[in-house]
């Protein structure tokens, strides 16, 4: 077995010893015993590994899975006796009937405008209210252009840390009257949407460059300006998620 | 299966079934979507499935065929040919700067590894699976599992150097086309 093959076998070796009896490890393991080289390699190898697989068990379930996991399966589950077609079960006609009442009002909801005195609290009550996006795409260029098309402000420049976001979409939005954007990002399964507006159209005035951070029930947002635009960020990933992005 | 056995079973593998949803689907509330229903199918597919040893992998299995099948298949299909090279030595200060990092940032980097990798390398760290597992999971040969594996973490090495990359940077313009002047 040459360095190469152990290497590539080796590479798929991890640290709780498990794949130790997978056909060829065990060759690969005491070679890396044997040459220094590789065995450096294999340690730097493992010690990646181990550090990306604790950064991934950092990554916790957001509160409610567990309960909606459990709730819907008692609805269609095994336990429901006697057994008939899950349709037909009691729960589900019910929970059927909330539906058809939840989208009539979800349909005069989403006809009522987003209220909001100020550009922060307009974007935190569309965020709440829910969206669609209406250009897709994980090119910032491009979603700019498409904004510029529709005649919308861009963001002339956003903190460095944005760059670690991953774009999402775009799509105008109009706050008293007003043309402005919305540009969505995602990092870690949490959403940061940004609303810009020019100085000009928003006469309360968020007159500071430096953010200014507000919480408002499960959002937290941040507002700042640049040379021609007021910015709002809104997210559910928490405070600090989106005081790290500044 | 009762209930209780059945909360057994989400409260045993809820956790890195929804690792594993976020590394593919990318966005919390579809990874959330992708458990959910995975959880649904075991709970309604009658006692067939109903073997305990086999529950993990089975919810694995299912889960990432849930994927596949809720989102359109890329067009874009990677080609053996187009495969970046694998097996780059990797560097000590590689280790700091995954240790440095937040988990957020961890994931977002494996998020950006091609989904062809993303799958085999994501479950590789995960530890919940032998390779037995994997491969029957992802429908490969074993082979086919340590090979995307070498060429996964090659991918997410590049991606975590661009993730620090972009952390060092000061102000980051807003790439694209030019604005237009308002009138």
């Amino acid at each position: 077995m040459t360095n190469n093959e152990a290497k590539f076998i080796l590479n798929a070796y991890r640290p709780s010893g498990r794949d130790a009896d997978f056909p060829a490890m065990a060759t690969a393991l005491a070679q890396a015993r044997n040459d220094p080289a590789l065995g450096a390699w294999f340690a730097r190898e493992q010690a990646h590994g181990a550090a990306v697989a604790a950064k991934l068990r950092e990554i916790a379930p957001p509160a409610g899975l567990r309960e909606a996991i459990l709730t819907g399966a008692r609805m269609s589950g095994p336990a429901a006796a006697p057994r008939r077609a899950w349709w037909t079960q009691p729960g589900w006609l019910a929970m059927a009937a909330s539906v058809a009442v939840l989208l009539s009002l979800a349909a005069w909801w989403r006809l009522a405008p987003v209220r909001g005195g100020t550009l922060e609290e307009f974007a935190v009550n569309f965020v709440d209210r829910g969206f669609r996006l209406q250009k897709h795409s994980a090119d910032v260029g491009e979603l700019k252009a498409w904004l510029n098309e529709q005649h919308r402000p861009l963001p002339e420049a956003l903190p460095a840390k944005f760059a670690e976001l991953r774009a999402l979409g775009c799509r105008t939005v109009d706050f008293q009257g007003r043309e402005i954007s919305l540009t969505c990002f995602e990092r870690g399964g949490k959403e940061f949407h940004v609303f810009v507006a020019r100085r000009d159209f928003v006469p309360d005035g968020l007159e500071s460059a430096a953010p200014r951070f507000l919480e408002r029930g499960k959002f937290a947002a941040a507002t700042w300006t640049d040379a021609k635009n007021n910015y709002v960020v809104v997210s559910d990933a928490g405070m600090d998620a989106v005081k790290r992005l500044f | 299966m009762s209930n209780e056995a059945f909360t057994q079973l989400v409260d045993a593998h809820y956790t890195p079934l929804y690792r594993f949803a976020l590394s593919l689907a990318r966005r919390e509330a579809d990874a959330c979507d992708l458990v959910q229903q995975t959880f649904y199918i075991w709970a309604t597919k009658g006692e067939a499935l109903r073997e305990a040893s086999k529950a993990k992998a089975w919810l694995f299995t299912t889960l990432y065929r849930e994927f596949l099948r809720g989102r359109r298949r890329d067009a874009r299909a990677t080609s053996l040919e187009d495969l970046p090279p694998g097996e780059q030595d990797i560097a000590a200060e590689e280790v700091d700067r995954v240790a440095k990092m937040d988990a957020a940032t961890v994931v977002a980097a494996l998020q950006s590894v091609e989904e062809i990798f993303r799958a085999p390398l994501t479950l590789f760290y995960l530890e919940d699976l032998s390779y037995l597992e994997i491969a029957e999971a992802l429908e490969v040969p074993i082979g086919t599992v340590m090979s995307r594996l070498s060429r996964g973490k090659t991918q997410l090495r590049a991606a975590l150097a661009r993730e620090e990359q972009a952390g060092r940077s000061k102000v980051v313009p807003f790439d694209g086309a030019a604005e237009r002047k308002p009138a």
